[in-house]
């Protein structure tokens, strides 16, 4: 065999060769192996010993700072401040019934509180059990001084949420609340462990990740005692990045001061984008309530309020919408052309349709009525002409094409959709056929037909710029600390009416009759010098509850008519009629947003009568 | 056919050595999880038992079947094992961040440890059929490499770094027994080493990180750090006789991550010592070399392949695991052999003993 052909085609290996080869390699191995048992196990046993008899390895977290929460014009609606909790690694503790007595003593802890947090203490020895978060200037000096006759005893500094100006978004914010089980579980929060608390309702749940940051740790060497002496690695937190909302603080105040508890809803947007510049829901809780761990009799009386006050009635309240529904019955009549802007329907109180009759609010009725009449009156008797000629599937196509029936997808949870009932709807679930009477109250918003404030407000703004639906959203921009911006939220157009712009037009003439004509049910939102659109509602209560089953007042408005910069929707639960109860509330935030003067607290216009009612 | 050759031609120590391995294990299983929550821990080391005799089951119906009827579906048996782990990616259920396990009713497996044996299988069958008189060269092993690297990536991508990884060790052991060129290994270890960096881009954070805390356990006090530490530590307190059957601090007091899983050992060098885990590392050493002479003894290449690819697997499973829990090798979840908690770990091992006793039984050309 030539030297050149060797070195084209190699002889193939011997496998007995390799066989000595690999023998030879894994002993080796397995040699050095065994040497690096020999090393930890003999050579460096005492130091490991050492370190593992009290276990002197502590690792401890460092919390990152949570992300701040900003309005619009940066005010701070939710940051964090330091707080100072007690805890105990069970491990280090000398004598239990020692530190129980002076824990109690000093911190004014029941026996039983101790107790129960340590319950813990044998399954995970050298785990730091909270005791007491959020110890007052006093309580740590105390702990300070005297915690060298309580071994085991540590106090960790972690950022606590803090609201500046008061609870006046709570619903949207949110609160947080300490990592469930089932949380832990779903390995959505691998940065997270038992204890933490993390965003769970409103933006602060939304936004978990971004607001949360990252943890940083130390890890440290302990004496018998616990006492620190050195550290043996350090990693810093990072802190969560900031949100910029859309919200309006000053509006949102006002919201807040109009509703003062009364159970309700005030949701304010721009009709341009779809910011929400306010929403309130009422009553409220305090989401500081939440900044320490509750006990479950704390939870149970928040929860078991009748008033709800943890529910967003602004997204999760359902309800019949009332009249401020005839604006889709008009816009669906002119469209389907069943009617004419001169259409004229008489009202003489009463409309009789099969073996019932069915009623207008106003007992004598208003004569002759065309369109903007009907709006602006609110007459009933119109509407159920129309309603009537329409049929309750296509009235719903057009409430379904201003979004109703449906969620609108704004980022926060748990959004309800509203019922928009059809014929085939109601075959389904009720299994009979629709009844004509049926479509009449429909067509003045009673009925089976459920909407949120939310969604009638994302209505009058559709209506008030001409048709674009845009979705509603909260957050403007994800800051960091540093002050970059990593998101910046741009307005998103949903869906677009395809309807004649003239008819809309129409809609919005009449809309600012019911605020500015001499008999509008909506004279209570006048506003000097800039013309305000709104539609007045009274949704009736069927089921009549503990609360005297007063009617829901609803008001939707818009301003200014032309340009409108504003839209808004006001749910009073039980306020009564909405010119009375809701339109005030409109004016109120008109009033701050334009800078108005505020006007006397008595409605401009005597004339406007209680709204519609349904049959009787 | 059951007759008195039959259990003659059995290689009774390597049965013996697994069995001792295996009762070690559930020894040191129950220990691991004594603290554990009754409900949960209590039965850990049971269930051990009883995957390990459904697998002595599995051995028993293989040593009755020549193992070339392998052959013929030794490639069928890859792409089904290959489709499993696509449909753990697709329908896989995720313990713990990634997606290993395929529901299998009320019990669910990892694919993952299937593969490993499908792919020896694969490959023996591959270089027994293309045997040639040369060295291999970089284009004979497009094929095999293309075996290795499906399922390797795939694995990866669950996200599962340690049996990828294991499963290209694997890969390249076989190919360097084979004999490649010297120019092929050459170019492709100058390849890999060229391409190391740019694979760092292909790994996941948590990855990175682990191989960074690796490098320096103590910048990450929280996560791998810890994990890497605290196993030191069991192991360095065992000392040359240990702390004794359910005394080891570390272990007991719930110190130690995954305790008995990935760090099963730890525990065990920790209650038993220096002579313990020497004792644990000698029977492996043993299995691996009765592996090798398994392989060198068989009548044909194909037997001998499998042999040593099966040695090989047990080899590099047994390193990294006790490299992991000593601190040598970086923290990548790799399960040992026999002494680790895992049911579809056992059965692959123990299909894997079956093989070679399979092998060891039929290495005489005289029979039919």
């Amino acid at each position: 065999m030539s030297k050149f052909k060797l070195y084209r085609q190699e002889e193939p290996a011997d496998p007995q060769r390799q066989f000595v080869v690999a023998t030879v390699i894994i002993l080796l191995i397995f040699f050095s192996l065994a040497g690096r048992f020999w090393y930890l196990q003999i050579a460096k046993a005492a130091h490991f010993k050492q370190l593992s008899e009290h276990n002197r390895i502590r690792s401890l977290t460092i919390p990152p700072a949570r992300g701040v929460i900003f309005d619009r014009q940066g005010t701070i609606l939710v940051n964090s401040r330091p707080s100072f909790n007690l805890y105990v690694i069970p491990d280090d503790v000398q004598n239990w019934d020692d530190l129980k007595t002076q824990l109690g003593k000093l911190l004014n802890l029941e026996p039983d509180q101790v107790e129960d947090r340590l319950a813990t203490k044998k399954a995970w020895p050298f785990y730091p059990i909270p005791i007491k978060s959020n110890l007052s200037q006093d309580e740590l000096g105390l702990i300070e001084s005297f915690k060298y006759l309580m071994p085991g005893v540590y106090v960790e500094v972690s950022p606590q949420r803090n609201y500046p100006i008061g609870p006046v978004a709570p619903h949207v914010i949110g609160y947080l609340g300490e990592i469930t089980l089932k949380q832990i579980k779903s390995g959505q929060f691998s940065e997270n462990k038992m204890g933490d608390f993390i965003g769970q309702w409103g933006l602060e749940k939304q936004w978990q990740t971004d607001l949360g940051g990252k943890k940083g740790g130390r890890f440290i060497e302990v004496n018998v005692v616990g006492r620190e002496i050195q550290e043996l690695g350090f990693r810093d937190s990072i802190p969560g990045n900031n949100l910029v909302t859309t919200l309006d603080w000053d509006l949102q105040k006002v919201a807040q001061e109009a509703l003062s508890k009364k159970p309700g809803a005030v949701v304010v947007l721009k009709p341009t984008t779809g910011e929400i510049l306010a929403m309130y829901s009422s009553p409220a809780f305090d989401p500081s309530s939440f900044t320490r761990k509750l006990s479950p009799r704390e939870w149970n009386a928040l929860f078991s309020d009748p008033l709800k006050p943890f529910q967003n009635r602004a997204i999760q309240g359902q309800y019949p919408p009332g009249s401020t529904y005839k604006m889709v019955t008009a816009l669906g009549g002119l469209e389907e052309k069943v009617i004419t802007p001169e259409t004229k329907f008489y009202c003489n109180g009463a409309f009789p349709f099969g073996n019932r009759v069915f009623h207008c609010w106003r007992k004598g009725g208003h004569g002759m009525v065309d369109l903007h009449k009907a709006i602006v009156q609110s007459c009933d008797v119109y509407f159920y002409n129309v309603g009537n000629r329409l049929g309750v599937d296509r009235l719903a196509r057009y409430a379904q094409l201003f979004g109703l029936g449906r969620p609108t997808e704004i980022a926060l949870y748990p959004e309800k959709g509203g019922l928009i009932p059809t014929s085939a709807w109601k075959l389904q679930r009720y299994k009979t056929a629709w009844h004509p009477g049926e479509t009449l109250s429909l067509a003045i918003g009673q009925g089976y037909n459920l909407t949120t404030p939310l969604q009638m407000a994302v209505l009058t703004a559709t209506i008030a710029n001409g048709g674009t639906i845009y979705k509603p959203f909260l957050v403007k921009k994800l800051v960091s600390p540093q002050g970059t911006v990593i998101k910046d939220v741009q307005p998103e157009v949903v869906g677009r009416l395809s309807v004649n712009p003239e008819h809309l037009r129409l809609i919005q003439q009449a809309m600012a009759g019911v605020v500015n004509e001499e008999g509008g049910t909506g004279g209570a939102a006048r506003l000097p010098g800039i013309i305000a659109a709104g539609k007045t509602g009274t949704a009736q209560v069927v089921s009549l509850g503990q609360r005297g089953g007063r009617d829901h007042a609803w008001f939707v408005a818009f301003a200014p008519l032309e340009s409108p910069q504003l839209a808004t929707t006001i749910l009073m639960e039980h306020g009564g009629h909405g010119g009375d109860a809701a339109a005030p509330v409109a004016r109120k935030i008109f009033e701050a947003y334009f800078h108005l003067p505020p006007r006397g607290s008595a409605p401009i216009s005597k004339q406007a009568g209680p709204d519609s009612t349904d049959e009787e | 056919m059951i007759d008195r050759k039959f259990f003659q031609n059995i290689d009774w120590p390597l049965v013996l050595l697994v069995f001792f391995l295996i009762v070690i294990g559930v020894v040191n299983l129950y220990s691991a999880t004594y603290q554990v929550e009754e409900e949960k821990g209590g039965t850990i080391y049971l269930k051990q038992i009883y995957w390990a005799a459904f697998g002595f089951f599995l051995i028993l119906i293989i040593l009755f079947f020549d193992y070339h009827l392998l052959l013929p579906i030794a490639y069928p048996l890859y792409w089904v094992s290959i489709s499993l782990l696509l449909g753990v990616l697709f329908f896989g259920r995720s313990i713990s961040g990634s997606q290993r396990w395929l529901a299998l009713g009320s019990f669910s497996f990892q694919p993952s440890e299937l593969v490993k044996i499908a792919l020896i299988l694969a490959l023996a069958k591959y270089f027994f059929i293309n045997e040639f008189n040369r060295r291999y060269s970089f284009r004979d092993l497009y094929i095999p490499a293309g075996m290795v690297l499906l399922p390797a990536l795939l694995i990866m991508k669950q996200p599962d770094l340690g049996t990828a990884l294991l499963l290209l060790f694997l890969g390249l052991s076989i190919f360097l027994f084979i004999g490649i060129e010297w120019k092929t290994l050459v170019v492709s270890l100058g390849g890999s080493a060229l391409l190391l960096p740019l694979s760092w881009f292909l790994l996941k954070d948590y990855q990175k990180k682990r191989l960074l805390i690796f490098i320096q356990p103590e910048s990450d006090p929280l996560g791998a750090g810890y994990h890497i530490i605290q196993s030191k530590i069991a192991v360095g307190s065992g000392a040359f006789w240990g702390k004794g059957f359910l005394k080891g601090t570390q272990g007991q007091l719930r110190f130690l991550p995954e305790q008995h899983t990935d760090f099963a050992f730890s525990v065990l060098s920790e209650e038993w010592g220096f002579v313990g885990s020497l004792v644990v590392v000698t029977l492996f050493l043993l299995l691996i070399l009765s592996a090798l002479n398994i392989a060198r003894q068989s009548k044909d290449r194909f037997g001998l392949i499998l042999a040593l690819g099966i040695g090989a697997l047990f080899f590099w499973q047994s390193l990294v695991n006790l490299g992991m829990v000593v601190g040598l090798v970086p923290v990548v979840g790799v399960p040992l052999p026999f002494i680790s908690y895992g049911g579809s770990s056992i059965i692959a091992c123990l299909i894997g003993i079956g093989l070679l006793l399979n092998i060891h039984m039929r290495r005489f050309i005289i029979q039919s």
